[in-house]
């Protein structure tokens, strides 16, 4: 090898070969300087230590968490020589070191997602009511998975779950959620919510769950997505552009389907209700009833008492018409053989028939006058 | 292979509720009343035993990094 000369191009592949054999990955923590982006699409910084500082290089769509000057890292990179001769790291993937570095991402990406408007009230959708087929990505190894599922079961049954099982820590779960949430979208009979779970963890476990690819996977699932991550105290991005939060993965089970004893007592109530609803208008038509058959007897009773008192009164006339009361009072009556009963006038020498009220008297007309 | 309840559980739930509005008009029928609350009575207690008895079925897809 010392004997053959070798071309720049070809002692650079030599190198990066030996390099790539020694050495595929290495993972490198220090504090980033000199960041930029070239052409909105080529990543250049430096990492140091007190001490030293290597030069990295990584295409945009790899860089996941928002980065500054002053941060602290870990990148996960191919070590490379360029083709100038320059000794590089290509990164693949980089993590945020120590609450500072942690916190300090988080608040740059919440505020540029928050820009964009992920976040907004008015994106957020609705969960269905009684879902029958749902989407779970979690481990299924996890506690927090467990939890769930018992609480979802306890409460609710006959769904259909779909779990994708993904890890919920490491430097490639946020890329395994990703795939997931697009695998569940794509199902031909698909999902009515997904939700994304994992139990408790420390700060560093929980920031898979601030990656910006995965925040925009969940803002752009055709289905509604559920979180819950951590413990109620615990803040991820996840949280803000979910169409709903679930401050456990206990807390989500309760909020996706209702507790079948609940469920039970208000079907109860409903019966009992109905129950009540009809001796209520079994007493509305009864009183109708009542009503009716009053007012038909009423009706009766004036018309009777209506005919009553025009027969009294027709009585009473007819009573004063009799001619035998003029005769109680003193009145006489005259009858001639000729007129009748009713005497206007006589000739002299007529019989007439005088009735009193005591006696029948015979009389001889001697004398008429005219009035 | 589905254990959906779509043409159970909730969709007797719907028809119970169905039920429930035809009490709210102001004057029904008794007679039609006691056919319709027969029918509300029995599909609650179908709905008590479903809930009772249905379990959930759960399937874990493999992921391909995972194959």
């Amino acid at each position: 090898m010392e004997n053959v000369p070798l071309s720049v191009t070809d002692a650079i592949a030599l190198v990066n070969q030996t390099l790539e054999y020694a050495y595929p990955t290495v993972v490198v923590e220090g504090e980033v300087s000199s960041f930029k982006v070239n052409q909105g699409k080529f990543v250049f910084f430096d990492i140091k230590d007190s001490e030293s500082s290597l030069g990295c290089f990584m295409m945009i769509f790899n860089l996941r968490v928002p980065l500054e000057d002053g941060m602290k890292i870990r990148v996960i990179a191919r070590p490379t020589l360029t083709k100038w001769g320059k000794f590089s790291l290509t990164v693949r993937d980089i993590v945020p070191v120590g609450e500072g570095s942690i916190k300090r991402a988080f608040q740059l990406l919440k505020e540029k997602l928050d820009k964009e408007g992920l976040f907004a009230a008015e994106r957020k959708r609705s969960l269905p009511y009684m879902p029958s087929r749902i989407g779970v990505i979690s481990s299924t190894q996890a506690a927090g998975y467990g939890d769930f599922i018992k609480i979802l079961s306890d409460r609710w049954g006959g769904m259909d779950i779909v779990v994708v099982h993904t890890q919920v820590q490491g430097a490639d779960a946020s890329r395994q959620i990703v795939s997931a949430l697009k695998k569940l979208n794509e199902l031909s009979e698909p999902v009515e919510l997904i939700a994304v779970i994992r139990g408790g963890g420390s700060i560093d476990d929980l920031a898979v769950f601030n990656d910006e690819l995965l925040i925009r996977a969940v803002a752009a699932s055709r289905a509604p997505v559920i979180s819950g991550v951590g413990h109620e105290q615990d803040e991820t991005l996840i949280d803000f552009v979910a169409d709903e939060r679930g401050s456990t993965p206990s807390n989500v089970a309760e909020r996706i389907v209702p507790d079948k004893r609940a469920v039970t007592d208000q079907l109860s109530g409903n019966i009992e209700l109905l129950i009540a609803k009809m001796k209520h208008r079994v007493q509305v038509v009864h009183s109708h009833i009542e009503l009716s058959l009053e007012l038909a007897a009423r009706s009766t009773v004036q018309s009777y008492e209506r005919s009553f008192s025009r027969y009294a009164e027709m009585r009473r006339l007819l009573s004063e018409l009799d001619p035998r009361r003029a005769l109680m009072r003193g009145y006489s009556l005259m009858r001639t053989e000729k007129n009748g009963p009713v005497v206007t006038s006589a000739d002299v020498g007529d019989t007439i028939l005088i009735e009193t009220k005591q006696a029948l008297i015979n009389a001889e007309v001697t004398d008429v006058n005219e009035k | 292979m589905s254990t959906k309840n779509e043409n159970t559980i909730s969709v007797n739930l719907k028809k119970l509720e169905q039920l429930m509005e035809w009490f709210d008009q102001d004057e029904f029928e008794i007679e039609s009343a006691i056919t319709k609350f027969d029918e509300a009575a029995k599909l609650a207690d179908e709905i008590k035993l479903q809930l009772a008895g249905v379990e959930n079925k759960i399937t874990v897809l493999k992921q391909k990094t995972e194959q």
